[in-house]
């Protein structure tokens, strides 16, 4: 044991949650040590790594991004890189290659800042359609944390009810709606003969103004893998001001082990540097944020005496339920073109099909166009033609501008199969690497097959596609949720309605782990609100301890 | 302090190592580094270096293609190339000597009589490296040019070249010119 650091609050994990959290006991008085397996670097470095791919490998999310050998993570350049690290099983076994970034900021780094809310139906499916489970509360009371959630991220969104998603609301959006460009406009109204309504989305992206230190967006079109100039919330864009309030932030400490003692309370957590030094921290109330794949991971390993299946675990339920929104992309070519590539990468959504009593029999979906540039998509393409001179320009631009991808993103229910558990592989660290059994189920299969697919296939015939190439297969869509779900009963459930554990009084597990169902839409905002909620239950937790 | 690790000097985290990795690959020598500082200077390294290669290079990639080319992009491509072709001097010959022959200006001209095989893969090699801004696309392959890429030109008047705005805060609308209209490049 090299040394001991101690403060009020511990953070394993310096994403969106953790760092949502620090800030709110930073401001409540607590003291705050963050710890974070990855490295910390500036943006321009990233931005520099990306530029600086060759063209076919901009697209891999995570190539700006190489882990450190003791912080592993997904790397998508083969498919004998991407099998490395998760260790993936079952029907769908593919649709689980989750993309998110060990580094100090998380995979808000390279998330496209879509907010959407649950709505109130969202919540309760076991009620009203008799599938997945209830939430054990209700939207009014996760609405006052999700207004907070849109004021600490930064969110704009159309202060016109029509447009909103759901347009149950205690406040405006932060900013107005950021426009259009022709492609949104043009899939908006195709939508809109069909009967089917492209909203605008509500995005952690600065709208016409700066907000919380950061720029307006100006459309630089590469939200994915890394905002150039910060104009969307990302989490590293709160880690300086953690500092500024007292906050302590260590990179490349990889917590492996957390330490129960007296009536099973967390004592410590304890962490690798990158020598291979192990190090115990120890604290008051202890938050493991460190992501829908990680966390889990991490109170499996802590298995003691008192905890043979697991800190956390009583239940048997640490680790299952693993959801995300599997994905259908669509390939297509248009006879006139559709332009993308002004504005963000994504910008709308049709949400309206993510709702209906159809639920008790499949899954709702949400419809988008992917908005982000296609000219390299097209450059390439043409240039394989063996083109020259103005024909290859003519081709280039009209592969760029009358090609698009559309997306479907099907909620998916919380089910005890899809599970996450400790490999027999080992990472370099000698920690065993995630192993995930995943299968999407007969309710999204039918989804696709009976619901979301054909409705996708009537705009398409719309917009005057002439070619598609609609996956086969499902996909990931990086909302990672459910793998230390809510609920009230102990039994069945690892964390109460503070996403606090039933098992141990000072640990939290906020995130997208806690998450009951997921809905159709990013995960993000419902996994910030969910930190606020934890944060206000630890201030008081603590603040009734120190008055005790 | 954020890290500053040197780990991956081509990859992420240090990049003045990383600019001084890719000077050297460009232009071979310690000596001639400092030299990269100067923009139009890296064509007059590499002749010094091979005679008029360079030139000859840039001499076709224009013949080749009918926009404006940057110098120190050609320079470098035309290193690149060279290394990993052996003998394509004798095809950026044949090549020029098939264009004089019709007496060519733009890749129209002459692009029917170039047979197929090594020389036509040659010429659409070049062109694909000034289109891509790569002679390969490889994981850690070097970049020659991203926003200079001639691949992102053709849409440049709609389509933002990712990361780079050409608007401002909410500057964009769904407006777009004909599909015919070509941007001058």
């Amino acid at each position: 044991m090299a040394d001991i650091q101690n403060a009020d609050v511990i953070i394993v994990g310096t994403g969106t949650v953790g760092c949502t959290i620090a800030e709110l006991a930073l401001d409540a008085g607590l003291s705050v040590l963050m710890l974070e397996a990855g490295p910390r670097v500036e943006r321009w470095q990233i931005v520099e790594n990306f530029r600086n791919l060759p063209p076919a490998l901009k697209a891999n999310w995570d190539a700006p991004y190489p882990p450190k050998p003791w912080a592993p993570h997904l790397e998508t350049y083969t498919d004998e890189s991407a099998a490395e690290y998760l260790q993936l099983e079952g029907p769908d076994a593919l649709a689980y290659r989750q993309g998110y970034v060990r580094y100090a900021g998380g995979a808000t780094w390279h998330w496209a800042g879509i907010c959407w809310r649950l709505t109130p139906d969202d919540m309760r499916l076991k009620s009203l359609y008799g599938v997945g489970r209830d939430w054990v509360f209700g939207y009014d009371t996760l609405e006052p944390y999700y207004t907070r959630a849109e004021y600490t991220l930064g969110v704009s969104g159309p202060s016109d009810p029509a447009l909103q998603w759901p347009p149950i609301r205690s406040k405006p959006y932060p900013m107005e709606r950021l426009p259009f460009g022709p492609g949104e406009q043009r899939f908006t109204e195709a939508a809109a003969r069909v009967g089917l309504q492209n909203l605008p989305a509500a995005q952690a992206r600065n709208s016409g103004v700066s907000y919380h230190d950061r720029p307006p967006c100006c459309g630089n079109n590469n939200c994915f893998p890394v905002c150039p100039i910060g104009a969307k919330y990302d989490a590293a864009t709160t880690l300086t001001k953690i500092e500024a309030k007292g906050g302590t932030i260590r990179a490349n400490a990889v917590v492996y082990r957390v330490e129960t003692g007296a009536k099973n309370t967390i004592q410590a957590v304890h962490y690798f540097d990158p020598d291979k030094q192990s190090h115990r921290v120890t604290g008051r109330i202890f938050v493991i944020a460190c992501n829908g794949i990680e966390t889990p991971k991490l109170l499996l390993l802590s298995r003691d005496e008192k905890n043979p299946n697991g800190v956390a675990n009583s239940s048997d339920q640490v680790g299952r339920n693993m959801m995300d929104q599997p994905k259908i992309s669509t390939q297509v070519v248009m006879a006139e073109p559709l332009w993308t590539g002004v504005g963000p990468v994504q910008s709308s959504s049709i949400m309206n099909t993510s709702q209906g009593d159809f639920r008790g029999v499949h899954a709702g979906a949400m419809i988008r166009m992917e908005n982000a540039a296609r000219s390299r998509v097209g450059g390439l393409a043409a240039l394989q033609k063996g083109l020259v001179g103005k024909a290859l320009d003519r081709e280039i631009r009209r592969l760029a501008a009358c090609t698009g991808t559309f997306t479907i993103e099907h909620e998916l229910l919380p089910m005890a199969h899809n599970r996450l558990t400790l490999s027999s592989k080992k990472d370099w660290l000698g920690l065993n690497k995630p192993n995930i059994y995943y299968d999407v189920g007969d309710y999204v299969r039918r989804s696709a097959t009976s619901y979301s697919v054909p409705l996708l296939k009537k705009l398409m015939v719309e917009l005057g596609v002439t070619e598609s190439q609609i996956a086969t297969q499902f996909a990931h869509s990086d909302h990672i949720m459910g793998g230390c779900i809510m609920g009230r009963d102990p039994g069945d459930s690892v964390v109460d309605a503070d996403c606090r554990a039933h098992d141990h009084d000072n640990l939290f597990l906020p995130g997208g782990g806690a998450m009951t169902t997921g809905g159709s839409g990013n995960s993000t905002l419902t996994m910030v609100a969910l930190a606020i909620k934890a944060a206000d239950a630890i201030v008081g937790q603590l603040g009734k301890a120190a008055r005790a | 302090m954020p890290e500053r690790s040197v780990d991956h000097p081509f990859r992420d985290d240090c990049p003045s190592e990383y600019r001084l990795f890719r000077r050297r690959l460009i232009l071979g020598t310690g000596a001639a580094t400092a030299l990269a500082a100067l923009p139009g200077a890296v064509v007059a390294v590499v002749d010094g270096a091979g005679g008029s290669e360079a030139g000859k290079f840039m001499e076709l990639s224009a013949l080749l293609i009918d926009h404006r080319l940057d110098r120190d992009i050609g320079a470098r491509l035309a290193a690149a190339m060279s290394h990993a072709n052996a003998g394509i001097e004798q095809d950026i010959d044949a090549l020029l000597d098939i264009a004089k022959k019709k007496n060519a200006r733009i890749v129209e001209d002459f692009f029917p009589d170039v047979p197929e095989g090594r020389l036509r893969d040659t010429a659409l090699a070049i062109i694909s490296a000034w289109y891509s801004g790569v002679v390969s696309e490889t994981q850690g392959s070097e970049v020659f040019a991203f926003e200079l890429a001639l691949m992102y030109q053709p849409t440049r008047d709609v389509m933002t070249i990712p990361s780079y705005a050409i608007s401002g805060p909410n500057g964009w609308n769904p407006s777009a010119p004909p599909l015919s209209d070509m941007p001058e490049f």
